[in-house]
């Protein structure tokens, strides 16, 4: 097991790499000036590019570039969003409502997605089943931004009871909350339907396996022989949804914080990417791509430990 | 528990089962009767799909959603099987009738300790402590056969082979020490070999714990050592039933004459002798006899009437016409009569 972990995480760092790489070259090669702002003076201008390396050939720039990120954490200054600011502390700033807002998203659509895949499945092409089916087929091909202006529209505009902006000045956590829930709903619903797709389908292959049918055989109630082998053995290839899963609440993320004006990683990237601000184009890139090693990291070695035929075979 | 060789432990009776399917109502198993008696093994023979399966899910309680009991008993211990319901069931299941599934590959949970598979109806019917269980899943891995039963009890299912699963299936049939053990196709999914292995661990286990076994196999070659009553089963009915001599020595249908004529032979290597043919589609089944339509020997009135079950013997009852007084005589097919001497010789 433990060798299967390290060997995950010198592949992730493998990749981190590639996509360091690979962000920096295509941002840079992009057409447009690092200084736009005409406002500046010239001989300003020579100095700040001499003291950032703009005045070296790409090839030494990107060196430059990847000697900062390894040995001093150190991934550029911005130039246009905040002139002078390490990106480094500009997007410290910016993670918490990101964070808060996907992890909640993902919070909520976990569970509730279990447990209408499993009402599903369990009242297979019955009443119930047919309903949450053709909310999930909604939820599903409905982008989250949809929901965003429908919930907005509703429960700001309709019956007030939500802020419509997210609220940067709350006192308290559950002010923050309070403004958060709708982006959070909304970016939810889509990962649950999810999620409850594929564990209506696999419960419904489980419930019909022979080794269900055996443990019933054996003397299990039907409720037993769910829940100790259908149940567990359906979770295991959900956790392989999980991935796209969360790059998609990301995804969504930057549009959606846009929509209720949350001061997060994804209106930043849209800024960045629009201002021509390529230090801090890369660095969140690179950012927004470790959150995905990481979290298919964790996916992977938690698949290990529910899964033996992965654990024993890649233990030795 | 004292045996008396003619107490009768199970009774299906004139069981009639249908699956509600797009087409229409697929008549799995068209009245059935047959018992078993106490210390017995009564083997149920047939080709794929001919209603075995259906038949002893409906005796575990365990048939399909989409089934339906049409009609029938099934008389155990002074209860009717078809009306026990789904809370009473598990106290039947396991601890009174165990079974063995055909295929071990796919009857085991795939991500569960094998320990814990044994253990776990201990646990939660039986209501002892995990040391207690332990032990006694240890003692029935090695009933079954498991060597290193201590190590091998924390491994996984992928861990094991065909045959090695299969006795695990068996030990966790026989957990619930059940008196009464069937057996679908137990060897059907595993080589040749292991077979006759896992084919002398029934008969072995059987004795031991006094249990009467229901036996089903496509393959009457198997049944020779196993059986002391045969049921032959075709498209949904019981055609033949009699004792394994009756059976092998003086077969009177004409699907059983198949049978015996399709068994491999290893002493003569000769070839088998396919059956013409596939079963009759169970949504349509034909009027008058099933077989009818595969039958070299049918006569006219076989495609419209329905053999009535002739007596032969006290223990031997055969549904064909060819029994009829006013049936014309046929013989026994000469490959068929010549492979019987040699059994006879053999015995
Ligand atoms: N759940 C089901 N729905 C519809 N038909 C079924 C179902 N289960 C079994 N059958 C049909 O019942 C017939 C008998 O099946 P089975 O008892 O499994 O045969 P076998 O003798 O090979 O064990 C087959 O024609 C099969 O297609
Ligand atoms: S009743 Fe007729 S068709 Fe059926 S087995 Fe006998 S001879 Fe053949
Ligand atoms: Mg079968």
């Amino acid at each position: 097991m433990v060798k299967y972990i390290l060997k995950r995480i010198g592949a992730m760092l493998l990749t981190l790499f590639l996509i360091m790489t690979l962000s920096f070259w295509i941002i840079r090669l992009m057409p447009m000036s690092i200084f736009e702002n005409p406002a500046t003076p010239p001989d300003i201008q020579k100095l700040l590019m001499a003291e950032m390396h703009l005045d070296k050939p790409l090839f030494v720039q990107y060196l430059y570039f990847i000697k900062g990120v390894v040995t001093e954490a150190e991934f550029g200054t911005s130039v246009q969003i905040r002139p002078g600011m390490d990106v480094f502390e500009i997007l410290a700033s910016r993670i918490p409502p990101t964070v808060l807002l996907n992890i909640m998203s993902l919070l909520i659509s976990i569970p509730l997605g279990i447990v209408f895949g499993t009402i599903a499945a369990l009242k297979r092409n019955k009443a119930t089943d047919n309903i949450i089916s053709f909310l999930i087929v909604i939820c599903i091909s409905v982008p989250s931004f949809v929901f965003a202006s429908v919930l907005q529209y509703v429960f700001t505009f309709k019956i007030p009871i939500f802020p419509t902006l997210y609220d940067t000045q709350a006192a308290t956590f559950a002010g923050t909350m309070h403004s958060l829930l709708l982006p959070i709903i909304a970016l939810a619903l889509g990962p649950m339907a999810t999620i409850a797709r594929y564990l209506r389908g696999e419960l419904i292959e489980t419930l019909s396996s022979e080794y269900l049918l055996l443990a019933r055989t054996k003397g299990l109630t039907r409720t037993q022989a769910t829940v100790r082998h259908a149940f567990r053995n359906s979770l295991v290839p959900i956790a392989n949804t999980i991935i796209p899963l969360i790059t998609g609440i990301m995804g969504g993320s930057l549009v959606i914080e846009k929509m209720f004006a949350v001061p997060g990683m994804g209106g930043l990237l849209i800024d960045s990417i629009m201002a021509g601000d390529h230090f801090l184009t890369v660095s969140l890139l690179i950012f927004y791509s470790t959150i995905s090693l990481i979290t298919i990291l964790i996916v992977d070695i938690s698949y290990g430990i529910i899964d033996p035929r992965i654990r024993v075979g890649g233990g030795k | 528990m004292a045996i008396n060789p003619n107490e009768t432990v199970l009774k299906v009776e004139d069981l009639r089962i249908s699956f509600k399917a797009y087409g229409g109502m697929v008549q799995a198993v068209r009245g059935v009767s047959f018992d078993l008696k106490r210390g017995e093994t009564v083997a149920i023979v047939g080709e794929s799909g001919s209603g075995k399966s259906v038949s002893i899910k409906a005796i575990m309680g365990i048939l399909a959603p989409n089934a339906v009991i049409e009609s029938g008993r099934i008389e155990y211990d002074g209860m009717d099987l078809t009306k026990v319901s789904e809370e009473d069931f598990h106290k039947i299941r396991g601890n009174r009738i165990g079974l063995i599934f055909q295929d071990p590959l796919s009857a085991l949970n795939p991500i569960m300790k094998i320990g814990k598979q044994i253990t776990e109806v201990l646990h939660l019917s039986k209501k002892i402590s995990s040391e207690e269980a332990k032990h006694r899943a240890l003692e029935l891995m090695h009933a079954v056969g498991i060597p290193e039963a201590e190590r091998r009890f924390n491994q996984y299912p992928f861990q094991f082979s065909g045959g090695m699963r299969q006795r695990i299936v068996i030990a966790i049939a026989l957990a619930g020490d059940p008196e009464i053990l069937i057996c679908d196709e137990p060897t059907t999914a595993l080589d040749v070999t292991v077979q006759a292995k896992i084919l002398e661990l029934i008969n072995k286990i059987k004795e031991e714990r006094h249990l009467s076994v229901i036996f089903i196999t496509h393959d009457l070659g198997v049944v020779a050592n196993m059986a002391d009553r045969v049921n032959v089963m075709y498209a949904g009915k019981i055609v033949e039933s009699g004792t394994s001599e009756e059976i092998f020595f003086e077969p009177a249908h004409p699907y059983t004459w198949a049978l015996l004529s399709s068994m491999p032979d290893l002493q003569t290597k000769e070839r088998l002798l396919a059956i013409p043919g596939t079963p009759p589609n169970m949504i349509y089944p034909p009027a008058g006899d099933a077989f009818a339509a595969r039958n070299k020997y049918a006569m006219k009135i076989d495609f419209e009437k329905e053999p009535p079950s002739f007596k032969l013997s006290d223990t031997h009852y055969a549904s064909t016409w060819l029994l009829h007084p006013k049936a014309p005589k046929v013989d026994l097919p000469d490959v068929l009569r010549a492979r019987i001497e040699r059994m006879k010789g053999a015995k």
